[in-house]
C-alpha cells in the first residue's frame, strides 16, 4: 500500500502516536511477560532476590511437573466444560433470539426478565445452586457444570444475537419462504450463515466466561472435575506458593483463550461495541 | 438457482398433520430450551433462597420453621457484613473512574487513522481476557515484597529501597487490588470506546476543524455527547462487576489481611461456605440482589430521561 | 475575497491515483463548479482544497499564499457537507455561531452575523430548534449559514442537494445562486449532477478519472465540446451517437450512415473536414437539433429527415420522440404537439451546423 507524503507536522504526530502506542502496550503486558518469565525459570531463579529480569535460559521443567502429576486434566476439564456449555448456549440462545426477533415471542417482558438474568450476581444464587446440587448429585461432574455457565451465558447470547438477527434483512428470509422453505429450515440455512460474524464473537465470550469461571468451579467441584482457575488456587499455600506452577499453569490456561481471542479479533471489536450501542 | 429447486421437487411438499402443528407452535418451542434452563437456574434457587431466607437453618440446626424477618433485622447489626459494603463501595468509587479515564486516553490516541494499530489492540485485549485469578496470582507474584518487579522498579525511581508488604499492609492493600482491576479491565473501556468513538460522525468533526473549533471545544461540544450513550452503559456494567468483584481478591488478599479486602461477594461465600449460615446467607443474597437491581434501576432511569 | 490556485496536485488512495495532475485556477469571486461522474475525484479534490486531505503532490494556493502545510482552520475557508454535518447537541442558533464563538468574536459581532444570515436564509424563526426538528431544506440552510456567517475567503460545497428530494433541489439551487450574487465569494461547489452545475456554475470543470476533461463556461462546454465524454456528460436527454463515416470530396461533406442513408453537412464544416475522407466517426445529435419540418424551405446546414415515432415521452411542453436513425435509436425533442401517437411517420428538420463529430478511438471532437 502506498501511504502518500504527509506533511512534516502530520508525521510528527503520527510518529509520537506509535511511541505512545508502544510505550502503552509495554506497560500493559509487562505483567504478562513477567508471568511468562517465571514460568520458565528455575526454582532458585524465581526466588532470586533481587529479582531476575531475564531467566538464564529457557527450561520446561514447571511444565513438566504438572504433565507428569497429571494436573493438565484441568486444562482438559475447562476445555469441555467450556465447549459444551458455550456451544450448547450459542445454539439455544440464537433459537430463543430468533424467535424474540422475528415473532417478538413473550413481547416486551420476556426480553426483559432475560436481559435481567444477565444481572443476577452469581454470589447471590452459587449457595442455593450448591444446595440444590447437592440434592440432585450434580456437584463434581460435567453436567453440572456445563449447565450452570449455559444458564449463565444464554441471557448474553440471546443480547447479542437478537441484534445480528434484526440486522438480516427480512426479505431473504421470506423470500426462502416463498421458495418453499418451512421456517426451522430458514433458521439454520439462511439466518445462521448470515449472522456467522456474530456467532464467532459471541461464542469467544462465551468461551472465555465460562474458562475463567472461578466462583461455580469452586464450589460446584470437589476432587473430580477440576477445572484450570481451581487448580490454580490449589498451588497457594499458607507458608509458600508454589509460583513455577502457578505461572507454568497460568501460561497453559491463558493460551487457548489468547489463540482463541486473536483467531477471531476481528469481530471482537464489533461484538463488543455492538452490544453496548444495541443495548 | 433457488433454493427450491435445489431441494429436488419439494415445492410441492406438504406438512404432515404434526409438521404443521409444530411449525405453528415453533415460535414457542424453539424459546422454551433456553428459557426452560434460564428458569431452572435463574427462577428456581431464587425463589428457594427465599425461602429458606425467613427460615433458620444452619450448620447444626434444620429449623424450617418461619422466622419472619428475623435474618434480615440480623444484617444491620452486622459490622462485618457493613464493613464489607464499605470496601466493595471504596474499589468501585475509585476502579471504574480510572479505567473509564485510562481507556478514553487510550481510545484517543489510537482513534485516528493508524496503520498496524490492529496488532496493538490484539495485544492490549490480553489483560481483559485472562482469568481474574490469573491477574490476582500475577500482581502478587509482582508486588511481592522480596523478588517481585514493582519493589525493585519503584526502589529504582525512588532512590532507596522501597520495601512494602503490598498485599498484607492495610494501607497498600487497597491500591493493590485497584491497580490489578483497573490493568485488567482498562482495555476493555479501551476497546468500548474506541469503537464508540469510531462511530461518531466523521463531517460534524471536520466541519468542526473547519470553523476553527479547539480541541476541547470539539470533546465537549460533539464527542462527549455521541459517545455519552456508550458511557453510560459500559459503566454501567463494569460498576455492577465490580461490586460483585471476588475472583481477584481471592487471588490477592483471600480477603485479608484479616478481613480487611472483605468485599460483600466474599462476604456472603465466608457466611455459606465456612460458616454455614444457610439462611442468613440467603438474607445476604438478597441483600445484594436488592442493591444492585436498585443501582440497576436508578441508572436506567437516568439513561431513559437523558433520551 | 481570494482566488484558488491548483498546479500539479496528485492524490492516492492506496492504489488508486485518484486525483492525476490537476492545474486549475479559480478567479476571484468565481463560482467553480466540479462535475463528474462518481469517482473521477471531484470530492477528493475539493477535500484537498479544503485541507481535510493532504495531497501526495502539487501545491494549492489560497489567495495567492501556498495552503498545503495549513490546517483547515487556519485557510480561512467555509465548507458546506452533503450531510449538513450540523451538531445535533446545539440549536441553531448555537450551530451557526460556533465557528465565530470557537474563534473568540465578540458577542455582539456574534447576533449580529447570526440574524443577518439567518435573515438571508429566511430561518430567522428557526433559530432556538435543533436539528433534528428540521425538514432537510431548513437543514441544509442552517448549514449554508454556518458557512456565511465567518466571511471566509473561500466557500466550497460537498455535493450539498444530493440529499434532498426533486423540488427542494430545485428551490435551493436557486437560493445558492442568489446567494453568490450577495455575496460575491469565491465559491468552488461540487456535484455530480450536470443540471446544477450547468444552472449554477460561472466556470464547469468537467473531471474524468482523476483529470480535467475540460473546462470553461457552461454554455462553451455545451456547444462546444472537446471530447465525446464532455458532449454526453452535458445535457439532458444525453447526446444521441450515430455511428457513421465520413465522406468528402471536392468541397463537400457528408455522414453515411452503415444502415444506407446520409447527411449533407453544411459548406461551412465541409471546409474543416477535407482530408478526412473515409474516416469513421460518431454523429453526436443533441434531442435539441431536432425539430419538426415546418413545411418551408430549411436554412442552411439544416436537412430534413423523414422517421418513424417509437416511443413517446410527453412531459407537458416538449416530447422526447425516440426514433431511429443510422440504424440506432436517438432521442429526439420536440414540441408538445408534433407528434402524437406510435408509429406515426414524422417530418423532422436536424440542425447540422450544431452537431457535432467524434472520433470514436481518441474521443475526441474532431468538430
Amino acid at each position: 500500500m502506498r501511504v502518500g507524503k504527509l506533511p512534516a507536522r502530520k508525521a510528527r504526530i503520527l510518529a509520537l502516536r506509535y511511541l505512545g502506542a508502544g510505550v502503552v502496550t509495554l506497560l500493559f503486558l509487562f505483567p504478562v511477560y513477567w508471568l511468562f518469565m517465571i514460568s520458565f525459570k528455575t526454582p532458585d531463579e524465581i526466588y532470586h532476590v533481587p529479582p531476575l529480569w531475564i531467566p538464564g535460559q529457557i527450561q520446561f521443567s514447571n511444565y513438566y511437573v504438572l504433565f507428569k502429576d497429571g494436573d493438565v486434566l484441568a486444562i482438559l476439564n475447562s476445555l469441555i466444560v467450556a465447549g459444551a456449555s458455550s456451544g450448547i448456549a450459542i445454539v439455544l440462545g440464537t433459537l430463543c433470539a430468533y424467535s424474540l426477533a422475528r415473532f417478538g415471542t413473550g413481547g416486551e417482558n420476556l426480553a426483559m426478565w432475560i436481559i435481567s438474568q444477565r444481572m443476577i450476581p452469581p454470589i447471590a444464587v452459587v449457595f442455593p445452586i450448591f444446595l440444590i446440587y447437592v440434592y440432585f448429585g450434580l456437584v463434581d461432574g460435567y453436567f453440572g457444570l456445563i449447565l450452570i455457565y449455559t444458564a449463565f451465558n444464554l441471557p448474553y447470547v440471546i443480547w447479542m444475537m437478537r441484534g445480528y438477527i434484526v440486522d438480516v434483512p427480512l426479505e431473504l428470509e421470506e423470500s426462502a419462504l416463498v421458495d418453499g422453505l418451512n421456517r426451522w429450515e430458514v433458521i439454520w440455512k439462511i439466518v445462521f450463515p448470515m449472522v456467522r460474524a456474530g456467532l464467532m464473537a459471541t461464542s469467544v465470550f462465551t468461551f472465555v466466561f465460562a474458562w475463567n469461571d472461578f466462583l461455580f468451579a469452586l464450589v460446584l467441584t470437589r476432587t473430580e472435575v477440576i477445572t484450570f482457575p481451581v487448580m490454580l488456587t490449589h498451588y497457594f499455600g499458607g507458608q509458600s506458593n508454589f509460583w513455577g506452577k502457578i505461572a507454568a499453569m497460568s501460561v497453559l490456561g491463558t493460551l487457548p483463550i489468547f489463540v482463541a481471542v486473536s483467531v477471531m479479533q476481528r469481530y471482537l471489536v464489533r461484538g463488543i461495541s455492538l452490544g453496548a450501542v444495541k443495548g | 438457482m433457488t433454493l427450491s429447486a435445489s431441494l429436488n421437487g419439494a415445492e410441492q411438499r406438504r406438512p404432515s398433520r404434526l409438521g404443521r402443528m409444530l411449525e405453528d407452535r415453533l415460535p414457542y418451542l424453539i424459546v422454551a430450551p433456553a428459557i426452560l434452563i434460564l428458569l431452572l437456574v435463574g427462577l428456581f434457587p431464587l425463589i428457594y433462597s427465599l425461602i429458606v431466607s425467613f427460615q433458620r437453618i444452619t450448620m447444626t440446626e434444620n429449623d424450617t420453621s418461619f422466622v419472619g424477618f428475623l435474618n434480615y433485622a440480623e444484617l444491620f447489626r452486622d459490622a462485618r457484613l457493613w464493613a464489607a459494603l464499605g470496601h466493595t463501595a471504596i474499589i468501585t468509587a475509585i476502579a471504574l473512574p480510572l479505567e473509564l479515564l485510562i481507556g478514553f486516553l487510550m481510545a484517543q490516541l489510537f482513534i485516528d487513522r493508524m496503520p498496524g494499530r490492529q496488532l496493538f489492540v490484539a495485544l492490549l485485549v490480553l489483560p481483559t481476557v485472562i482469568s481474574p485469578i490469573v491477574a490476582g496470582a500475577t500482581w502478587r507474584l509482582m508486588f511481592d515484597i522480596r523478588f517481585g518487579p514493582i519493589g525493585e522498579i519503584l526502589s529504582f525511581i525512588a532512590g532507596e529501597p522501597v520495601r512494602i508488604l503490598w498485599t498484607v499492609n492495610p494501607a497498600y492493600v487497597y491500591p493493590a487490588i485497584v491497580i490489578c482491576e483497573v490493568w485488567q479491565w482498562s482495555p476493555f473501556m479501551f476497546l468500548l470506546l474506541l469503537a464508540a468513538l469510531s462511530n461518531v460522525d466523521q463531517s460534524q468533526l471536520e466541519a468542526a476543524e473547519i470553523d476553527g473549533a479547539s480541541y476541547l471545544r470539539v470533546l465537549r461540544a460533539i464527542v462527549l455527547p455521541a459517545i455519552a450513550p456508550v458511557v453510560a452503559v459500559a459503566c454501567l456494567i463494569r460498576g455492577l462487576d465490580l461490586v460483585r468483584i471476588f475472583d481477584i481478591i481471592w487471588a490477592l488478599t483471600e480477603g485479608g489481611p484479616g478481613s480487611r479486602t472483605e468485599t460483600i461477594s466474599l462476604y456472603t461465600y465466608v457466611q455459606g461456605f465456612s460458616q454455614f449460615e444457610t439462611s442468613y446467607t440467603a438474607a445476604i443474597s438478597f441483600l445484594v440482589i436488592a442493591l444492585l437491581t436498585l443501582i440497576t434501576t436508578l441508572v436506567l432511569k437516568r439513561m431513559e430521561l437523558a433520551r | 475575497m481570494a482566488d484558488v490556485k491548483l498546479s500539479g496536485v496528485h492524490k492516492y488512495y492506496g492504489n488508486v491515483h485518484a486525483v492525476r495532475g490537476v492545474d486549475l485556477t479559480v478567479a476571484d469571486g468565481e463560482f467553480a463548479v466540479l462535475v463528474g461522474p462518481s469517482g473521477c475525484g471531484k470530492s477528493t479534490l475539493l477535500r484537498t482544497i479544503a485541507g481535510l486531505e493532504d495531497p501526495d503532490g502539487g501545491a494549492i494556493t489560497i489567495g495567492g499564499a501556498v495552503v498545503n502545510d495549513l490546517r483547515p482552520r487556519e485557510r480561512n475557508i467555509a465548507m458546506v457537507f452533503q450531510n449538513y454535518a450540523l451538531y445535533p447537541y446545539l440549536t441553531v442558533n448555537e450551530n451557526i455561531a460556533f465557528g465565530l464563538r470557537a474563534r473568540k468574536a465578540p458577542e455582539i459581532e456574534i447576533r449580529k452575523r447570526v440574524s443577518e444570515a439567518a435573515d438571508m436564509l429566511g430561518i430567522g424563526n428557526l433559530l432556538q430548534r435543533y436539528p433534528r426538528q428540521l425538514s432537510g431544506g431548513q437543514r441544509q440552510r442552517v448549514a449554508i449559514g454556518r458557512a456565511i456567517v465567518r466571511k471566509a475567503d473561500l466557500f466550497l460545497f460537498d455535493e450539498p442537494l444530493s440529499n434532498l428530494d426533486a423540488q427542494l433541489r430545485d428551490e435551493m439551487r436557486t437560493e445558492i445562486k442568489r446567494l453568490h450574487h450577495e455575496i460575491t465569494t469565491t465559491m468552488i461547489y461540487v456535484t455530480h449532477d450536470q443540471v446544477e452545475a450547468m444552472t449554477l456554475a460561472d466556470r464547469i470543470v468537467l473531471l474524468r478519472d482523476g483529470k480535467i476533461e475540460q473546462q470553461g463556461a457552461p454554455l462553451e462546454l455545451f456547444e462546444q465540446p472537446r471530447t465525446g465524454f464532455v458532449a454526453g456528460f452535458l445535457g439532458s436527454p444525453s447526446i444521441n451517437l450515430v455511428p457513421a463515416t465520413l465522406k468528402t470530396s471536392g468541397g463537400c461533406a457528408a455522414v453515411v450512415f452503415q444502415s444506407g442513408g446520409a447527411l449533407t453537412l453544411p459548406s461551412a464544416r465541409a471546409k474543416l473536414l477535407t482530408g478526412a475522407d473515409g474516416q469513421e466517426v460518431l454523429v453526436g445529435i443533441r434531442p435539441q437539433h431536432f425539430s419538426r419540418a415546418g413545411g418551408g424551405p430549411l436554412r442552411d446546414g439544416v436537412v430534413s429527415y423523414s422517421a418513424v415515432a417509437d416511443l413517446i415521452q410527453p412531459t407537458g411542453t416538449r416530447t422526447f420522440t425516440t426514433i431511429k436513425i443510422g440504424g440506432v435509436d436517438a432521442v429526439a425533442e420536440l414540441q408538445a404537439h408534433d407528434v402524437s401517437s406510435h408509429g406515426e411517420r414524422i417530418d423532422l428538420a436536424i440542425d447540422l451546423n450544431r452537431v457535432v463529430l467524434i472520433d470514436p478511438a481518441s474521443g475526441l471532437v474532431i468538430a
